[in-house]
């Protein structure tokens, strides 16, 4: 199982990606309002819904809507795995060459896919969808995500707006080498802008969720922030750890020399009865240097051992042109 | 990727599908053919076809030649026999490599429970994707059983999954689990948590107690130790797989700031208040805790690389059906 995606299917331009986690109120009109938008164009489309262990028949309804549509496509977890995963699922198994993934909640609008695909067409390789008039809650929802948003922009170099809009279209060819794992869907355009891929964000529809309840609360910061710094590892070091764990050791290395000096001068002009404690913390901090020097040195052979790498998917700019 | 179907609609009728018994055995077992003789009787109550494997952990010679008399008398054992000692989980692996059934049903190669509540466990199998066995009522001491609760609740606190004997050897299992579910080392014992973790559904059926089994119960304590890594290997892999940094990073991140508001303080002290610096312990705390810190950061990092570079191999979902 080296590449588990499927591969684009000549017969369909457009994927529709969406996961849904007990959404049985808002299964009908998502079909409905995903089919009458997509009526008058000239696309050939396939809609993937991805139940993620919904508890409240959302499996059932989507079966019956799929008996008399054979371009609606289920795919139902066994459990509930998360977001990321129902994504990462419905894009290893969409067939088009251009995947739109959209929140299941009906606060996206699919009115909206036709603009995002006509800029797929037009060059982009990634189109990020920008709330600009987002209808949530101010405080627990619009100024985190305000926060997390500019942090994201900061430390990726990548400055995308929202981060946290599900609406997205990809071109097949590029988000398939994407890795796509945990709560990275997040950090894709990050990732992508890495492989010199062409990223565009355009302002789309949000309304106010209708049935049922935000499946999101705060109290996420601090998950943010470690996989911040992960994606931050990993975009800029995860072609040479050794380089990474050697900046982590300086430091330290530079608490070694200048301590030594000190003892030197110590024990050179003054007494030379030194004390315990510095000389004890010289000894931490040599041992710490070498633990995360040779941490580097792990971190290449994993490198080696590896399957995925960043120049892997850097190298599709030059393949863009095949599709 | 589809299930099998198994229909069960009145109380005393046999199960259809075909079932595989796997019987790993190791040092600690009772006279083979007594028990396959239960054993047989019990499922041949409760099913329409099944299979025996025997899996002989080790070379126990005088238990295969006596499973090679028993071969030639009934012809649905199999024999299978491990190079050395490798322990039970390879030994069920092996098992399942050659089960047939849609069905497997593992079971203990001693008398554990009662054999004649069997075919209630196998006619509780409805819409499960595993069944496993629970001692009870039990017939060992209390001391025994405070142990199992407290590991149990343990499990419970680790994982977020109640159960309450996973020693129990008597497991019925869908083919399908054991296809996706991977097992290695000790962690056999842990297969229902697995399952869970990979969305299947478990369910705990009470067989009695066979008043054979307690006869050894106190063990060594390094088997209590491996036990302890065990449940924490399942706890990192269903809690954290796909995200070491969120654990190293929550224990390191923690330890460095705890580190650094110490090391602050010292540095105050030193600053303002003249306090000599040169030979304080404190100083040494603070700094070793920053430091342990970044290092435990550092690993998470290491398994974030290692996490990244095989994302492709690696899936983090398990489809149960996939329409059109």
């Amino acid at each position: 199982m080296t590449d588990k995606s499927t591969p684009a299917d000549k017969h369909i331009d457009i994927s529709i990606v969406v996961p849904l986690f007990n959404e049985s109120e808002s299964v009908m009109p998502l079909y409905g309002a995903i089919m009458a938008a997509m009526a008058g164009s000239d696309y050939r489309f396939e809609i993937l819904l991805i139940d993620d262990g919904s508890v409240d028949g959302t499996a059932d309804i989507i079966k019956d809507l799929a008996k008399n549509n054979p371009l609606l496509r289920l795919i139902r977890f066994r459990r509930n795995f998360g977001q990321t995963a129902a994504m990462s699922a419905g894009i290893d198994h969409a067939r088009g060459r251009i995947i739109v993934t959209m929140d299941g909640d009906l606060q996206n609008d699919p009115r909206d896919i036709g603009k995002l695909v006509s800029r797929i067409e037009s060059g982009a390789d990634i189109v990020v969808g920008w709330r600009r008039n987002r209808q949530d809650r101010w405080l627990t929802r619009k100024v985190p995500s305000r926060i997390a948003n500019w942090l994201i922009g900061k430390v990726t170099g990548v400055p995308i707006r929202d981060n946290g809009c599900s609406l997205k279209a990809y071109r097949h060819s590029i988000i398939t080498r994407i890795p796509l794992y945990s709560e990275m869907h997040r950090f894709i355009p990050a990732m992508a802008s890495l492989s010199g891929a062409k990223i565009e964000e355009i302002p789309v529809r949000h309304h106010a969720r209708m049935h049922g309840e935000s499946k999101y609360g705060l109290g996420r910061a601090y998950r943010v922030l470690l996989d911040l710094l992960t994606v931050k590892a990993l975009i800029s070091f995860s072609n040479r750890p050794l380089l990474l764990f050697s900046l982590l050791a300086l430091p330290p290395f530079v608490l070694v020399l200048s301590g030594c000096m000190y003892l030197a001068y110590q024990f050179i002009f003054t007494t030379n009865d030194y004390v315990v404690v510095p000389v004890s913390l010289i000894l931490q901090m040599i041992a710490t240097c070498t633990f995360l020097f040779l941490c580097g040195a792990l971190g290449e052979l994993v490198l080696r051992a590896g399957t995925t790498r960043v120049d892997l998917f850097s190298r599709l700019t030059a393949e863009l042109n095949d599709d | 990727m589809t299930d099998a179907v198994v229909t069960m609609p009145f109380e005393n009728q046999k199960l259809d599908n075909h079932i595989s018994v796997v019987v790993p055995i190791s040092d600690r077992r009772d006279d083979i053919l007594n028990l396959y003789r239960d054993y047989e009787a019990a499922l041949t109550e409760s099913t329409k076809s099944f299979d025996f494997i025997f899996v002989l952990d080790g070379d126990f010679n005088d238990t295969f030649a006596r499973l090679q008399e028993m071969r030639a008398e009934f012809d649905n054992i199999t024999i299978i026999r491990l190079a050395r000692q490798f322990g039970e989980s390879t030994a069920l692996n092996a098992g399942f490599e050659h089960a047939t059934g849609e069905l497997i049903l593992t079971l203990p190669p001693y008398y554990q429970i009662e054999p004649s509540a069997l075919p209630a466990l196998i006619r509780s199998f409805h819409s499960y994707d595993m069944i496993i066995g629970r001692r009870w009522p039990r017939t060992d001491s209390l001391l025994n059983r405070i142990g199992t609760r407290l590991f149990h609740r343990i499990i419970r606190l680790m994982t977020g999954y109640t159960y309450r004997d996973l020693g129990c050897g008597v497991r019925l299992i869908r083919h399908d689990v054991v296809e996706n579910v991977t097992l290695y080392g000790d962690l056999h014992r842990f297969l229902p948590v697995l399952a869970n973790y990979y969305g299947y559904t478990v369910k705990e059926v009470s067989l009695p107690q066979s008043k054979h089994d307690p006869r050894v119960r106190l063990y060594r304590p390094g088997i209590y130790f491996r036990r302890m890594l065990d449940l924490f290997a399942v706890f990192f892999v269903v809690k954290f797989t796909k995200k070491p940094l969120r654990f190293f990073g929550l224990v390191g991140g923690t330890l460095a700031i705890i580190g650094g508001v110490l090391l602050s303080g010292i540095a105050y002290q030193r600053l303002f208040l003249d306090v000599a610096l040169g030979n304080r312990p404190a100083l040494l705390l603070s700094t070793l805790l920053i430091v342990l810190g970044t290092q435990l950061i550092a690993l998470g990092l290491i398994g974030e690389l290692i996490i990244f570079t095989h994302a492709r191999e690696l899936r983090e979902y398990h489809i149960a059906e996939i329409v059109n």
